[in-house]
């Protein structure tokens, strides 16, 4: 415990003291909610307004969960292995695995921090969740399915792209391009029919879309809004699945070659 | 006792033979200095002896157990500077004290004893991005020096460092190896080396000498050495001097043109009546014995630049 907790400390202090961690994981979300909030919303019918701020919310706060796995934890990793910290802690008499769950956790915590005032924003200028208390519950649900796939991805960025550069720029290049393509960041009724099967097996957007729809309350608004029911058995599955086995594989890649010795 | 003991190391990377059949015994308590050029091999045998790299072949003893046995015995100093600069030097130590298992008060009580003994105290609320390079590679030789640790191994410890930080880092590692911790040493820089008890020169991946500083040099260095700064550096310059050099070599350093003679006295007066007549304004001029680098150049013919 005394190393998961070692690792968490100084990851969490790492990635709160880092200006452009907080820029692009929680300010930028953050201005798009009020620039979409105050633009994009003027022919919207005045009653739906509302629920379309808190679909823009949700998506600025699945983006910030996107930074956080895809950019900040491969960076830290690259980090790690660029400055020597990462042969000077193979040099100790310590864990991998509690390295990664540290790591992890603080991921999370930091995760929770980001969605947590991308949300609160939202809710000061007009979004609305008419979600019941449940399906509140099950969109938390999703979005740490979220957290789990992007720290997965960024994992695996960690592992393979050695340097913090490339290993930022990556992972920033990932979450934004993905999140364009894949109703993320545009509605899904507007994707092309391939896109659109994307968007529904890209764990991301899925558990995106599965939040967004448990959190506006289908079927009305959801399905209006979202232009899918993501939470058929077998959507659910597919996001749920595809996004364990993403976890599972960055972890077993970044034990098993971030800290071989070679 | 021997507190490391290497056998028949090699390390290959493909084709690419970074060490080659290396043997290596270092007694407990000693303090050792492996002296050689970049990509000569020595970070990567600290790194074997580390644990942080496998070798190709051949052995690592850590008192009698393989390197991945003895980790709680290794203080590894990787030559980057690892510490976090976003977090205090406090912090930074806490974080490996925790790391170690010590619990909450134990590794504050060790954390505020190491910050004193490195002389970081005052400074342990800032962070480290603000520390001066010798502040915080002594942050980082704290983190290899908990208890328990017998050897400590330092990669180039002293690249960056002003002079006055250098001295000061020294006197720290004076006060280690009293404790009778053992010390391994890698570096590029005779002046550090010279600070051993033995020094080992590698070139290639290959051990070439190994002895005492002192026996080093009186076995391969009999000559002086003369370094001579003039006002502007040219090729006459170096072409005058090598006239008085007794290998015909003029090597050009940061500290001027350094050649090696039987007899440097002699050589200093003519060296300057001649740069003089031909118009070159000498600055400085000295006699030395030879460093461990002038042994190192004459054993390889590397390491410093050579003019001509």
């Amino acid at each position: 415990m005394s190393q998961i907790a070692a690792t968490f400390n100084r990851t969490i202090k790492e990635l709160l003291r880092e200006r452009p961690v907080l820029f692009w994981t929680i300010a930028w979300p953050i201005i798009w909610v009020l620039i979409g909030s105050f633009t994009w919303t003027g022919g919207t019918p005045r009653e739906i307004v509302p629920y379309v701020k808190g679909s823009l919310t949700v998506s600025m706060m699945v983006f910030a969960l996107m930074m956080a796995g895809m950019a900040n934890l491969p960076s830290s990793i690259a980090n790690d292995r660029e400055n020597g910290m990462l042969s000077k802690l193979m040099s100790m008499p310590i864990s991998p695995r509690k390295d990664f769950v540290g790591r992890i956790l603080a991921l999370g915590a930091f995760s929770v921090l980001g969605a947590g005032l991308v949300t609160a924003v939202g809710l000061a200028v007009g979004a609305r969740f008419p979600g019941t208390t449940a399906q509140v519950g099950q969109a938390v649900g999703f979005l740490l399915l979220v957290v789990c796939v992007s720290a997965g991805i960024g994992l695996l960025i960690g592992t393979f792209i050695k340097r913090v550069q490339g290993a930022v720029m990556t992972g920033i290049g990932i979450s934004v391009v993905t999140a364009a393509v894949s109703g993320i960041f545009a509605p899904y009724n507007v994707l092309p029919p391939a896109l659109q099967q994307f968007s529904r097996a890209y764990p991301v957007s899925s558990a995106h879309a599965s939040a967004a729809y448990s959190l506006l309350g289908e079927p009305l608004l959801g399905q209006e809004i979202i232009g899918y029911n993501p939470l058929t058995a077998s959507q659910t599955g597919l996001t749920v699945a595809v996004s364990l086995f993403l976890l599972i594989l960055g972890t077993i890649l970044y034990s098993r070659f971030s800290w071989r010795t070679e | 006792m021997n507190a490391i003991q290497v056998e028949n190391l090699t390390k290959r990377y493909g084709a690419n033979e970074v060490l080659k059949e290396v043997n290596l015994k270092i007694e407990e308590g000693e303090f050792y200095a492996l002296m050689g050029p970049n990509g000569s091999g020595k970070t990567t045998l600290a790194a074997i002896i580390a644990s942080v790299k496998m070798p190709t072949s051949g052995s690592v003893d850590i008192y009698g157990r393989k390197p991945w046995q003895a980790k709680e015995w290794i203080g590894y100093v990787p030559q980057e500077n690892f510490s976090s600069p976003k977090l205090t030097g406090r912090e930074n130590l806490m974080y490996f004290a925790k790391l170690l298992g010590y619990s909450g008060s134990q590794a504050e009580n060790l954390v505020g004893e190491m910050l004193d003994r490195m002389g970081l105290s005052i400074d342990a609320g800032k962070r480290v991005g603000k520390y001066s390079g010798g502040m915080r590679k002594r942050l980082e030789v704290a983190t290899a020096l908990f208890p328990g640790v017998r050897i400590l191994i330092l990669d180039e410890p002293t690249t960056g460092l002003d002079p006055a930080a250098r001295r000061n880092f020294f006197g720290l590692i004076e006060e280690i190896k009293d404790e009778k911790t053992t010390i391994f040493l890698i570096t590029h820089i005779g002046a550090d080396a010279e600070l051993a008890s033995r020094v080992g020169l590698i070139d290639e991946g290959e051990i070439i000498a190994e002895d005492t500083p002192e026996s080093l040099k009186r076995i391969h260095g009999l000559e002086d050495v003369i370094t001579v700064e003039t006002a502007l550096n040219s090729e006459k310059v170096a072409n005058i001097l090598r006239e008085f050099s007794d290998d015909k070599r003029v090597l050009e350093t940061e500290a001027g043109y350094r050649i090696f003679s039987k007899n440097g006295d002699r050589v200093v007066a003519e060296a300057v009546r001649k740069l003089d007549y031909a118009g070159y304004k000498v600055t400085r001029i000295e006699v030395a014995r030879p460093s461990l680098e002038d042994v190192f150049f004459r054993l390889t013919q590397k390491m410093v630049r050579e003019v001509g």
